[in-house]
């Protein structure tokens, strides 16, 4: 059934209940035109309907015994066992190192490149069915494309004795579940995890790939603290939002994790960016508390009320009110105070104190630039003519420029902390023009006034004010609330592709 | 990892030891009494009953189809595993053979599975039905809550729950391509 047939059945479905059961069947035929096989369908369905008698009239009874026994989702594994020393194709068997419902996963050595890799045994089922295989491969391309130290490298997807094999970067590490299921995480650790999801979501998402299944479990985290996301390219095969999967497993087909599915994806949407971003605040939600929040209560622990902001918008079930993408997201992460000093293992966490001050400054300069224009009205008469008019014009712009951006910034801090720097780097290259043309045009001011009155004075003293508080002042209050990193060079620098040997993390 | 699955296995399991050995009760019931209880332990903050709602009911489908394949599995089987009952590392598939009960035993019952295959075929062409059919008859869930849920008008739900229930009919019979 294609879905533009099942539309076109879908409209005479409705349209023949919306009329008297004698007047259907020439209302059908006159609607279907000559398309016969189209007639059946319709009638076939409508015949259906009238006999349906109870069928799924009431919901589903459940025997609770059923429910209570219910084995938690592990599903039988599919694919093909192997047993240490093993040879498939160029691969050598190791040992297995886990089974989801997707099938084994092996440590296995690559003869040809003498690396470890782990390598996944997809289902049988899938190379027998060739719309599904080219999706995988293409899955699976695209998720090769992703260099990101977040994610585990898809190295290749083969296809070896009619076995399906995926094989990826071998991570020895915790999941992230093990953790969890430790107890809350402390905020220093759960913010340094989140940003890396964060910017490994933002490679992904970039190359084209959506995870739709990222959970604690398909985050492996190092022994140095660095973690990375596993199963991109095959995550939406086992994600109950996919429409094929009860065709791959034999068991537990439907096994999935509702749990941090997005509203959208739970009512059938499409999936898209956004829905990962969901699974992530929840997910960070849940590092904070200890806690899945669907149960955690308000028993949970105080944690950095920015890091629970984040955390609480990129859960929210209107996709729209989310983080519109990871770049956004990986910004506020990276906007959080000290997020630079746990980068470099050193503990400033600026006070909320130097915040305020940052916040006042911007304040006090968007109101002193605006009052700017007073002196410069004066002025502007005394000097008179075309340039009288040609000064104040140019000074009005500059400040009233340099003050709206300030006053934007500043209800950035309050209403949407979490985009501040981002707000900030994009403005600063305007601030700093505004602010440049406004010092200029008091300086040319001031000696095209200097003829007349004393007022050469006072706009050389406001130039030289706006000098100062540019120039010295904001940097230093920005620095003081961790928005700057200083010498330390920008946050959002990409980190070193390859760590320099971290142990634990082989596969190359 | 799956708080809701775990909720519903509490719950169930108390009832068990309260009711008749084969004694059955509604999706709707359980699935309320989950959220209730869980949103009781979050109090203030727990809001989004849609949300759960469909995750409930997501989980209620898991469940009743493993179960039911378990069932399958183990009549092919012919109960030859020898599993003490104290053996809680057994699948439940091991342990159950003695006491099994036929599928199919009610009347109304359908076949877990092959609604389950239909469902996920249906959902192929058209999702949305599929989501429709998951709430109203896996969680139970009425159909003005089903409306909130999928984000549409009761209207558009009943339409659409009338005709997926149709076809669905017409697949199980083995009647639609």
């Amino acid at each position: 059934m294609n879905p533009q047939r099942w539309s076109q059945i879908k409209g005479l479905f409705n349209g023949a209940l919306e009329r008297p059961a004698e007047a259907r069947t020439a209302w059908l035929r006159a609607e279907c035109g000559g398309d016969a096989a189209l007639l059946a369908d319709a009638e076939r369905l409508l015949h259906s309907f009238d006999t349906l008698g109870g069928f799924l009239d009431q919901p589903a009874q459940v025997d609770p015994e059923d429910v209570a026994l219910a084995a938690l989702p592990e599903g039988e594994p599919d694919g093909a066992a192997w047993g240490p020393g093993d040879r498939v194709g160029e691969f050598e068997i190791i040992r297995a190192i886990g089974r989801g419902g997707m099938g084994v996963v092996y440590l296995a050595t690559d003869r040809r490149l003498r690396r470890n890799v782990a390598l996944k045994s997809l289902p049988a089922s899938l190379a027998g069915n060739p719309e599904l295989r080219e999706r995988l491969k293409r899955e699976a391309r695209a998720a090769a494309t992703i260099t990101d130290p977040a994610v585990a490298t898809v190295f290749s997807l083969e296809e070896v004795e009619g076995h399906l094999l995926l094989a990826s970067e071998f991570l020895d590490g915790r999941t992230l579940r093990t953790l969890i299921d430790e107890g809350p995480i402390d905020v220093r650790t759960a913010r340094e995890i989140a940003l890396h999801v964060a910017r490994g979501l933002r490679a992904a998402h970039d190359a084209g790939v959506i995870h739709r299944d990222l959970k604690p479990e398909n985050i492996v985290v190092g022994p140095g603290g660095t973690a990375k996301i596993v199963d991109f390219g095959i995550a939406w095969l086992e994600s109950p939002g996919g429409t094929h999967h009860t065709k791959l497993t034999r068991d537990g087909s439907m096994i999935g994790t509702p749990a941090y599915m997005a509203p959208e994806q739970l009512v059938g949407g499409v999936p898209d960016a956004r829905t990962d971003i969901f699974a992530f605040g929840v997910i960070l939600a849940e590092m904070l508390s200890g806690r899945h929040p669907l149960v955690a209560g308000a028993s949970a622990p105080a944690v950095e009320p920015p890091l629970q902001r984040i955390a609480d918008r990129a859960r929210q079930p209107d996709p729209t009110r989310r983080f519109a993408d990871a770049h956004e997201l990986v910004a506020a992460l990276e906007g959080l105070a000290g997020t630079a000093s746990v980068q470099s293992g050193a503990a400033v966490v600026p006070g909320r104190s130097a915040r305020f001050w940052w916040e006042f400054h911007q304040g006090a300069a968007a109101v002193a630039y605006a009052a700017m224009l007073i002196p410069a009205w004066l002025a502007r008469g005394q000097i008179g003519g075309l340039e009288g008019r040609g000064f104040f014009i140019a000074t009005a712009i500059a400040a009233l420029m340099a003050s709206m951006l300030r006053l934007h910034l500043w209800f950035m801090s309050g209403q949407h902390a979490g985009e501040l720097v981002w707000a900030r780097s994009r403005s600063a290259p305007f601030i700093r023009l505004a602010d440049i043309l406004l010092v200029v045009s008091l300086v040319v001011g001031a000696g095209l006034v200097a003829a007349q009155s004393a007022l050469d004075v006072v706009l050389l003293a406001l130039a030289v004010a706006v000098t100062i508080a540019f120039a010295f002042i904001e940097p230093s209050t920005a620095r003081a609330a961790g928005l700057e990193s200083g010498s330390r060079g920008r946050p959002e620098e990409p980190q070193p592709r390859t760590p320099p040997g971290p142990p634990g993390l082989p596969g190359l | 990892m799956p708080l809701v699955y775990d909720e519903l296995r509490r719950i169930a399991a108390r009832y068990m030891g309260r009711e008749r050995p084969g004694q059955t009760l509604q999706a709707t019931g359980l699935v309320n009494e989950a959220f209730v209880r869980l949103a009781a332990e979050r109090s203030r903050e727990f809001q989004n009953r849609t949300h759960f709602l469909a995750i409930a009911a997501l989980s209620m489908r898991q469940i009743l189809v493993q179960r039911a394949r378990a069932r399958h599995a183990a009549k092919r089987d012919g109960g030859g595993h020898q599993v003490t009952l104290n053996d809680i590392s057994a699948p439940p598939a091991a342990v159950r053979p003695e006491f099994e009960r036929p599928d199919a035993d009610r009347p109304g019952d359908v076949d877990v599975i092959a609604l389950d295959q239909a469902l996920s075929r249906l959902a192929a062409f058209d999702p949305e039905q599929a989501r429709i059919v998951e709430l109203r008859y896996f969680g139970g869930l009425t159909v003005e809550e089903t409306a909130e849920a999928v984000g549409v008008s009761p209207a558009t739900v009943k339409r659409q729950w009338a005709m997926a229930r149709a076809w669905l009919k017409q697949a199980l019979e083995g009647g639609a391509e």
